[in-house]
């Protein structure tokens, strides 16, 4: 259409006719779109290390288990495959890293307290990338190897328990015959976490010491398999299902942490509301710039549909005009945006909450994360919603008569 | 002989040459086991347990048979009457006839206290394991009274389940062990089992007063007094099951 280019550049003049209202509107509106975006980074950033934390801690993006363990995380159910069974079946399918593991619950005592923990036999090298701290940062030192005597516990409840590396503790748990399943351990190394709670859930020990402790030749109670990425583990789902039938139970890390899993689809929907709630502000002060423009431009209108402009040419200048301050303005919040975003991506210490932060899982470090996905939803939805708010004054005057808007006084 | 191999010998022979009659710690502890618990044994006995703020007394009735049968059972005060405890090799079920309910005590619970004592449940279930568990080493051997009294260090091997740092014993040559003290691994006492008073009952001297207490707070204890006890009595092995546990038939 011929009129197009004519309606854009009367559109961009008028825009700049009043250019100090503009200016602030667009000034409105930038700011509006930064805090939609850099708000939803902070949140981003919080809830992914989140789930970055409680993977790493689960861990494994997909994870098999006896169909009952989920309810009942006891000795009794165990995975039914042999060690070697397991190799086979897994060895040679290309994930990125699994391994069979010993998890049960226990009670670790000390001379003066005891608490419950969960107990994990792990083969340390088969772990190395899916444990959730590094080994060489252990104090003291990680297990060795699958059959290592020692105890690897978190600092926190090492403080607890009034221990420390080089000090015994003792282990008890149930073997399945229900008979108590107990034995001394010296502590060899205390891992830190991002969190003090997880310090104090978790205790490691050699996988082969954990089954000949519980009597349970070389079965385990989880294999964990870990994809490339936690929001892409269809694949590793299909290919752990694919291979095993009913007798197990494959879940990934949404469905065995369902509070991860609905603190992440929260989180969509979190993102969607807080973008229109912002532009619900925004728009008070749109619509009122395109009225008032609008209003200061009734005999122009009214000449332009005397000298023949058709109403729908006026609907579109207002549209145009509209659309065009929104761009602006997401433009410049966009990028003010991304230009305080990244230079906090290294983290923002918020350790004065550390205490509250962690009561949710929150680790003390804050990350902000800027992602593509917003920034586009932010933009959509302010120009989708912007064009419905501007429909109502751009119809307004599209629909006045040439004769009274031009005598209008 | 020949007289180069004297000096040797006599080098080799003497550190035991010291304690001619010093026995091995390990029989040491397990004859006093023993000599405690009998073959089987039949035992009324108060334990009184002790805070800054209250006192409460329970009488009971214990039977043992062998190392692993052992059966305690309250009588008073009426509100306890029937709880009881029955422990075999490796496990501990408690009943209270209040919720009429058998109730295993699983692991999570072992260290625990038992009826409310300054003892825990592992050490009524598993008093034995310090026999096996343990390394023994004859400390010292002192007179005390005209009798000989061995003290005798106990550390637990590498995976024991113990806790303690290191146990040490006081048994007189007669067996009647006079204080048992555990440790923690920084060698500083947390609690320890003294006897009060010693006696002539059921053919033999025991222990009769015993009072456990904790090092950091000496006026919380528990004493266990024993007022009647027979040894080597016929038991039948009917009486350390679950459904006598349950429905008291003695």
């Amino acid at each position: 259409m011929r009129l197009t280019p004519v309606l854009f550049r009367l559109a961009w003049r008028n825009l700049w006719r009043n250019h100090r209202r503009t200016i602030i509107m667009l000034g409105a509106v930038g700011v509006g779109v930064w805090a939609m975006i850099f708000m939803t980074a902070l949140t981003r950033g919080m809830v992914d290390q989140m789930v970055i934390d409680s993977i790493g801690v689960l861990p494994g993006h997909v994870q098999m288990h006896h169909p009952d363990f989920q309810d009942d995380p006891s000795i009794s159910n165990r995975i039914p495959f042999q060690e070697a069974e397991l190799q086979e079946r897994f060895a040679g399918a290309g994930f990125k890293a699994w391994a069979s593991r010993v998890r049960v619950p226990a009670v670790i005592s000390s001379e003066r307290e005891s608490r419950g923990v969960t107990l994990l036999g792990v083969d340390p090298d088969a772990e190395r990338d899916i444990s959730f701290f590094d080994y060489d940062a252990v104090d003291g030192r990680y297990l060795t190897d699958a059959s290592d005597q020692g105890i690897v516990i978190g600092k926190k409840l090492a403080e607890t328990l009034e221990t420390g590396i080089g000090k015994r503790v003792v282990l008890m748990s149930q073997d399945p015959d229900n008979d108590i399943a107990d034995r001394g351990f010296r502590v060899i190394g205390l891992y830190a976490a991002t969190t003090k709670s997880v310090e104090e859930s978790y205790a490691y020990i050699g996988k082969s010491t954990a089954q000949q402790m519980l009597n349970i030749g070389d079965e385990t109670t989880e294999v964990v398999f870990l994809g490339d990425d936690y929001r892409d583990i269809e694949g590793t789902y299909k290919a752990v299902s694919s291979v095993v039938d009913a007798s197990v139970s494959v879940l990934r890390w949404h469905e065995i942490d369902t509070y991860l899993g609905t603190m992440m689809r929260v989180m969509d929907g979190f993102v969607l509301i807080w973008v229109v709630v912002i532009f619900m502000a925004l728009s008070f002060g749109l619509v009122n710039t395109l009225v008032m423009a609008v209003f200061e431009r009734v005999r122009e209108i009214g000449l332009m549909l005397a000298l023949g402009m058709k109403p729908g040419s006026i609907l579109g200048q207002i549209l145009i005009e509209s659309m065009l301050l929104l761009t602006l303005g997401l433009a410049a919040g966009n990028a003010l945006a991304w230009a305080t975003v990244v230079p906090l991506e290294d983290g923002i210490d918020i350790s004065i909450v550390a205490e509250g932060m962690e009561m949710w899982g929150a680790s003390s470090m804050l990350y902000p994360k800027l992602y593509a996905s917003d920034m586009i939803l932010a933009t959509g939805v302010v120009l989708l919603l912007g064009f419905l708010a501007s429909l109502a004054p751009a119809w307004r005057a599209s629909r006045y008569k040439p004769v009274e808007a031009i005598t209008k006084v | 002989m020949n007289k180069r191999w004297i000096l040797p010998f006599i080098l080799l022979v003497s550190p035991t040459l010291g304690h001619g009659e010093e026995r091995d710690g390990r029989a040491i502890v397990k004859d006093a086991i023993d000599h405690w618990r009998g073959q089987s044994s039949y035992t009324e006995m108060t334990m009184v347990i002790h805070r800054p703020d209250w006192e409460r007394s329970m009488t009971m009735r214990a039977w043992t048979m062998g190392d692993d049968h052992s059966l305690v059972r309250v009588i008073e005060p009426a509100k306890d009457r029937g709880n009881g405890t029955l422990t075999d090799k490796k496990s501990m079920w408690s009943y209270s006839p209040k919720i009429n309910r058998v109730i295993k005590v699983p692991s999570s619970l072992m260290g625990q206290s038992w009826m409310g004592s300054d003892f825990s449940n592992k050490d009524i279930a598993r008093a034995d394991d310090i026999i096996d568990e343990y390394e023994h080493r004859v400390l010292r051997v002192e007179e005390v009274d005209g009798i000989t009294v061995n003290e005798i260090e106990s550390i637990p091997h590498e995976d024991a389940a113990v806790v303690w740092g290191r146990e040490v014993l006081r048994i007189r040559d007669d067996h009647v062990v006079l204080e048992h003290s555990f440790y923690d691994q920084d060698g500083a006492l947390v609690k320890s089992l003294k006897t009060l008073e010693i006696v002539e009952m059921g053919g033999r001297t025991i222990a009769s007063r015993q009072r456990m207490s904790k090092a950091d707070k000496p006026d919380e204890w528990t004493e266990v007094a024993v007022n009647d006890v027979e040894y080597e009595v016929p038991l039948k092995e009917s009486l350390f099951t679950l459904s006598n546990l349950r429905n008291p038939r003695d």
